[in-house]
């Protein structure tokens, strides 16, 4: 039986992510790395892990279809579709009555209106640390303590106390005030999610909150976030599986419907000329 | 200097780039060279005294390293760089300014030039920011004050008539960039967004009568043109804050748009209405010079139009014309467009995009920060939109 497959590549400012798909959405691959700052260069070394995680050749690949901030430094995509249409498309595979999704990345947070799997309307940030990952990463390394704890640290939590959504320096400031009063760790952690929560709910309050609402992105990793969230928006807010993965999955999926399209119309796909090499974009 | 003078787009280019050269060799020549903030200082009167009105800019390019011990970062970059630009003698060339009114930072920046880069000559014009009965005379009352200063400063007077002549060859020009503006209509436009914006700020550098003599080279060149813009999926039309220069629209053409449309001050808003040639001529020009421009800075609810109450009719009378640009100029989108801390126009944002959204027009809203550096994730939310509508 002959197979198809479709790549999705979403180069983002902190992680790049891979995945390919069959004809029938099964994966046959997936990566997730960081993107550092060789790797803005380096998407064909991270697709390359991909192929041979499938053991496939990148010319038995239909479709190769880059998002993200870094989706123009990828040579051998055939096309390239922003990050907001590829994670409504990707979101909706997961949860097909999503009307909300939320992505908050390293150093961005989207909100996206959906219906019907398609991109309505969007509100992004991406200016200012507060309200992305980068809000926690810097707190957690003041506080001396990773990342990925912050969720279950602050779940601990039976006195949270409030911390600035303003503005990060400001937010560690408070937090050092508040250790050194003698307020319990997971008091200030959980009073972080708060802040978090509540800048990034008041970003998307500008589309319709309406279920389903769906959260990606590393930081829907921490669930200290997702019930903040749940507690500024007041409804249920559903993560998926891999919450990373959305905008991959998207890109792979659109460009298998433009495959798919082409070949009902006995047209032919425009694809690049497929060598694997870094983006020259610099040189 | 080229052996071979250039004409059209090639000469709208060089002056662009360029801006002070034409001026600085007509001020060696014995003229006079007066700048002028925005769109409301009055130019016919500077004309009419002989004297070149030459607009004032800022350069995105340029890093604001002076102007921050007169003016906080929290204000407009456009107004920042434009007093940056003076504190660093770039205007040194000028023999007067005239400012107006237009916002908050404008109003200020009258003083602060005069105060910290010292022009010889400078008047500045309290110009209302609403069309009541009453704003109109006192928008006459200040125009007799600006001409009684510039002729104090020529060391004549402004005759009736040499003020008349002013006002048809500047409605002329007017008449030449409409005349150019419909040659935007076609699809593709003949003239790209990036390409008028060139053309306008070259204009807005010269003598009224050269700047005439280009646009009538370039919109002859333009007619038959074979190297215009190519066809793109989306037309889009763009409002807002002053785009002084081209790196915005490039960043927007370069995606599958062209821009076939604007309202902005270095675009449509300056031309297209005329000046009415009245019995007095001040008056005309008082109305023009309030009434007709259309930027925000002027507060148009609650003056012409009886619609204090109803918010749809209101925006109507405010932004109407919009949806006849739109229509007439076949624009798919639009995008609404400010630059960070301009409240002038910030404050319209929800306005006209709910009523584009009423007559169902989509739009997106960008904010930008005056530098060539934070365009890369404006350009996702363009595209992102260009995707939606293309749905």
């Amino acid at each position: 039986m002959i197979h198809i497959y479709f790549a999705g590549i979403d180069l983002g400012s902190t992680m790049t992510k891979i995945i390919i798909l069959d004809e029938d959405e099964q994966v046959r691959a997936y990566v997730v790395n960081h993107t550092g700052a060789e790797h803005r260069r380096l998407a064909n070394k991270v697709m390359e892990e991909a192929l041979a995680q499938s053991g496939l050749t990148i010319e038995e690949i239909s479709f190769i279809m880059a998002t993200g901030y870094g989706r123009i430094n990828v040579p051998f995509a055939d096309r390239q579709i922003t990050e907001l249409t590829c994670h409504a498309r990707g979101v909706a595979s997961f949860f097909p009555n999503v009307r909300l999704a939320i992505d908050v990345g390293g150093q961005d947070a989207k909100g996206l209106k959906i219906k019907d799997g398609k991109l309505l309307d969007f509100v992004m940030s991406d200016k200012c640390a507060a309200g992305t990952g980068r809000f926690l990463e810097v707190i957690a390394d003041a506080l001396g303590i990773k990342v990925e704890d912050l969720g279950s640290i602050s779940q601990r939590s039976k006195r949270k106390v409030s911390v600035s959504s303003t503005c990060t320096v400001f937010a560690q400031q408070e937090v050092v005030k508040h250790l050194s009063e003698g307020v319990m760790l997971e008091d200030v952690v959980a009073g972080l999610h708060d802040a978090i929560a509540s800048r990034v709910a008041g970003m998307v309050r500008r589309l319709k909150v309406e279920p389903d609402v769906v959260f990606t992105g590393g930081v829907a990793k921490n669930i200290g976030v997702v019930k903040a969230l749940e507690e500024s928006l007041g409804c249920q807010v559903l993560v998926p599986e891999e919450p990373l993965l959305s905008g991959a999955l998207g890109a792979a999926l659109i460009g298998k419907e433009l495959t798919l399209q082409a070949l009902t119309n006995g047209e032919t796909i425009q694809t690049s000329e497929r060598h694997l090499e870094e983006a020259t974009f610099f040189k | 200097m080229a052996a071979e003078a250039s004409k059209g787009l090639a000469k709208a280019r060089e002056v662009y780039q360029d801006r002070p050269r034409r001026v600085l060799e007509l001020r060696t020549e014995g003229k006079k060279i007066v700048g002028y903030l925005c769109i409301y200082p009055v130019l016919e009167m500077m004309t009419a005294l002989d004297i070149v009105p030459y607009r004032i800019f800022g350069d995105m390019r340029e890093p604001i390293t002076k102007a921050d011990t007169y003016l906080p970062t929290v204000v407009c970059p456009f107004l920042r760089s434009c007093l940056d630009l003076g504190l660093k003698g770039r205007y040194d060339f000028l023999d007067g300014i005239i400012t107006s009114h237009i916002c908050d930072v404008g109003a200020s920046i009258g003083g602060l030039w005069n105060y910290a880069v010292q022009t010889p000559f400078s008047h500045h014009i309290d110009t209302p920011h609403t069309l009541h009965e009453t704003s109109l005379k006192q928008q006459k009352a200040l125009l007799v004050n600006l001409k009684e200063a510039l002729e104090g400063f020529a060391g004549r007077k402004i005759t009736t008539e040499a003020l008349r002549d002013a006002i048809r060859v500047h409605n002329e020009q007017r008449a030449l960039v409409r005349e150019l503006y419909e040659l935007k209509k076609s699809d593709p436009p003949l003239i790209s967004g990036a390409e008028t914006i060139q053309v306008i700020k070259a204009n807005e550098s010269l003598p009224v009568k050269e700047g005439n003599q280009l646009l009538r080279e370039v919109i002859s060149e333009v007619k038959d043109r074979k190297d215009g813009p190519q066809k793109k999926s989306a037309r889009l039309l763009v409002w807002g804050s002053i785009l002084d220069d081209t790196a915005l629209m490039e960043m927007i053409e370069g995606l599958d748009a062209n821009v076939v449309m604007d309202d902005t001050c270095v675009g449509s808003r300056p031309y297209f209405d005329d000046v009415e040639i009245t019995d007095d001529p001040l008056d005309g020009l008082a109305y023009h010079y309030l009434v007709d421009i259309k930027c925000p800075r002027t507060f148009r609810t609650n003056s012409y139009t009886d619609v204090r109450k109803d918010y749809m009719k209101d925006l109507e009378g405010r932004f109407g014309y919009l949806r006849d640009f739109a229509g007439d100029w076949k624009a798919d989108g639009v995008i609404v467009q400010s630059v960070r801390y301009c409240d002038t126009h910030g404050y319209e944002v929800p306005g006209i995009r709910d009523y584009l959204d009423s007559v169902g027009v989509p739009s997106i809203y960008l904010e930008h920060d005056y530098t060539e550096g934070a365009l890369a994730p404006l350009r996702t939310r363009v595209q992102g939109f260009l995707e939606i509508i293309s749905q």
